[in-house]
């Protein structure tokens, strides 16, 4: 036990130096690329005074390593910026918007893990045969299309044609979000108990959730069939069978446990996957997340948020890769850390 | 060893080469997908090279406008309709295919060519080198790809070059980690040991016995992240990021039809289909080729 946990602190450190490395990469894409934010920001009216003024407004014109400096002890105390555009702080906006993307991720993450291990074990227990050519058919073709034009064909169908669906924004106008505890709609309108909000926005997530989630079924269910068919070559399945265990047992108590296991790798990895796909299907379906945030961002050049968001994937990307090992080693003790 | 040993050894291996191809040629053409995917890619293929002579309105993907027909729905005139300012979409996305392709092959050529590159030099030459390298390939790691790929792109300018820039210069990591863990379990085999035993240089050591053995993997991921690269790049064009108008970029082209959707719903329809064909049929082949080159993918 004693190995893990220094394994895991070693792990933490670790994300020390890459967080730093990130910021320097961030800080450089924004302030050593060609392109005038501050021209941008201030309209084609400006004057070289009121340009100026705000270039000082922003520190933009002291030297590079101080405003390094600056931004990562900023970065420290709370302090990420202020949107050029909005003039809005940017932590307040990555509060407000994390949560969001959070949520339309894991749900995503869920339905495909769902999909893809169903699609994997229908796959592996067919091998070779009609039901696995044709999973592969259909991941292949889900991941082929781009999410957001597929976004749009959902809306279209699902929103508009047959009208079970809302197709846009968190909760409908007229309903007032949950109090905030995370932030995450579903699971805040499930604290307070309010069963009608909870409904509403699960009914909102779904639609974008599932397109979302089209993005990590070929590698889930791929991973899935390879990690299945592998268990059911293991000497234990044989025994199993050979004793005369039901079938249903043999594949739903035992292999079924070794593959999920395996899957889990998978599946966390896709996670970092997704958060980025739901940049794409956030502007479709306007959903006020980082997604929506970093795209009009970039198409303002207007760099704090652009770090802060960038920053902020990179933490929870990594922190997420640290958790699955740890959910690993929790999941199957046979494994070692070094 | 005589020449004439040496002579024989190598026309040996060739024929041993040889029966590889034939073993992975039969196994390709066994897998009726890919063969349906190669299909449908050499007609794309066609397609990207004979639409500037066979389209209708060729004009009309540089630039010309005919306001008069704009929002024309699918006609015989017009078989993908009109767009917001009168423009044939037929002819817009079939000349948008060769676009699409130079920009898949690009950003996969550049990727990997850094990621190699980087990731022999880590995985050959090991200790600092290595630690550095792979340092700086976490910290591209850190972060999704398609965001880094708006925060460079953006920084960059908007523009279909730029895009490809943008692009390769996240995709590369992923090159690199790969051919590093190739080199560093190659750099343990004994053909390695004898040619460095006999006073090869470190460049010829790898690439003419390290590299050429990392053919396969690498290839494999080529090919299954070609598809990926074409949506990427569709995707910040989709934003806004990559070609501006009037080039007939598919991606730019949707969100031209985001305004008019779903009531004018072919303006964006029609380019969505045009991705989603080269991108499944590539991956139809990817999947084939990774059969013939990693057998133990596929059992």
């Amino acid at each position: 036990m004693n190995l893990k946990a220094g394994y895991f602190i070693r792990r933490v450190l670790l994300l020390i130096p890459l967080l730093v490395g990130l910021s320097i990469l961030t800080f450089s894409i924004s302030r050593v690329v060609p392109g005038d934010p501050v021209g941008l920001a201030a309209g084609p009216q400006a004057t070289p005074e009121i340009k100026a003024a705000l270039r000082k407004e922003f520190g933009l014109d002291q030297s590079l390593p101080v405003q390094y400096y600056k931004y990562v002890s900023g970065l420290f105390k709370g302090d990420w910026g202020q949107s050029l555009y909005s003039r809005r702080d940017v932590a307040d906006d990555l509060r407000a918007f994390f949560p969001a993307t959070l949520e339309l991720t894991l749900a995503a993450v869920f339905i495909a893990a769902v999909l893809g291990t169903i699609l994997g074990v229908f796959a592996a227990l067919y091998q070779n045969r009609i039901p696995d050519h044709l999973s592969r058919i259909i991941v292949l073709f889900f991941v082929s299309f781009p999410q957001f034009w597929l976004a749009m064909i959902f809306q279209l169908i699902f929103g508009l044609m047959l009208d079970w669906f809302p197709i846009s924004k968190r909760l409908d106008v007229l309903t007032p979000p949950p109090e905030r505890i995370t932030g995450m709609y579903t699971v805040d309108s499930l604290l307070r108990g309010d069963l009608e909000t909870f409904g509403a926005s699960v009914k909102h997530l779904f639609i974008p959730a599932l397109v979302l989630s089209f993005g990590a079924l070929a590698s889930i269910t791929r991973i899935t069939r390879a990690n299945m068919l592998e268990a059911l070559d293991k000497d234990f399945v044989k025994m199993e069978r050979a004793v005369g265990l039901p079938e249903k047992l043999v594949i739903g108590k035992y292999v079924l446990r070794t593959v999920f296991i395996a899957t889990l790798t998978v599946i966390s990895l896709e996670f970092g996957w997704l958060m980025a796909g739901a940049v794409l299907v956030e502007t479709i379906f306007d959903w006020p997340g980082l997604g929506l945030y970093i795209v009009e961002s970039s198409l303002r050049l207007d760099f704090q948020p652009i770090m802060g968001i960038t920053i902020i994937y990179g933490i929870v990307f990594s922190t997420v890769n640290i958790v699955t090992d740890l959910l690993y080693g929790l999941l199957d003790p046979r494994i070692r850390y070094e | 060893m005589s020449k004439k040993q040496s002579r024989s050894l190598s026309s040996a291996r060739n024929q041993l080469r040889w029966e590889g191809l034939q073993r992975g040629i039969y196994r390709f053409r066994n897998n009726a997908l890919s063969m349906v995917g190669l299909a449908i890619l050499s007609l794309v293929l066609v397609v990207a090279i004979i639409a500037p002579f066979v389209v209708p309105y060729p004009e009309d993907a540089t630039g010309a406008t005919h306001v008069m027909e704009r929002l024309q729905p699918p006609s015989k005139a017009h078989f993908f309709g009109t767009d917001k300012v009168g423009r044939d979409i037929f002819s817009r996305v079939l000349m948008g295919t060769g676009l699409a392709l130079q920009v898949g092959t690009t950003i996969i050529l550049m990727a990997a060519t850094i990621g190699i590159t980087l990731g022999s030099i880590a995985g050959y030459f090991g200790r600092r080198v290595d630690d550095l390298i792979m340092r700086i390939t976490d910290i591209f790691l850190a972060v999704p790809a398609l965001v880094l790929a708006i925060a460079v792109t953006a920084a960059l300018g908007k523009g279909i070059t730029n895009v490809m820039i943008g692009i390769s210069l996240v995709w590369w990591p992923g090159f690199a980690r790969l051919t590093r863990s190739l080199v560093i379990s190659l750099k343990e085999e004994a053909f390695v040991e004898a040619a460095n035993g006999i006073g090869a240089t470190h460049f010829r050591i790898l690439f003419r016995h390290i590299l050429p053995n990392a053919v396969s993997p690498i290839i494999v991921k080529m090919s299954t992240d070609f598809g990926f690269a074409v949506l990427t790049a569709a995707a910040l064009g989709f934003i806004g990021l990559g070609a501006q108008p009037p080039t007939p970029e598919w991606g730019a082209m949707i969100n031209d039809g985001r305004a008019y959707f779903p009531s004018e719903w072919w303006v964006a329809v029609f380019p969505g289909l045009a991705i989603f064909l080269v991108v499944f049929s590539w991956n139809l082949l990817g999947d084939g080729i990774r059969d013939v080159l990693d057998p133990r993918s596929r059992r």
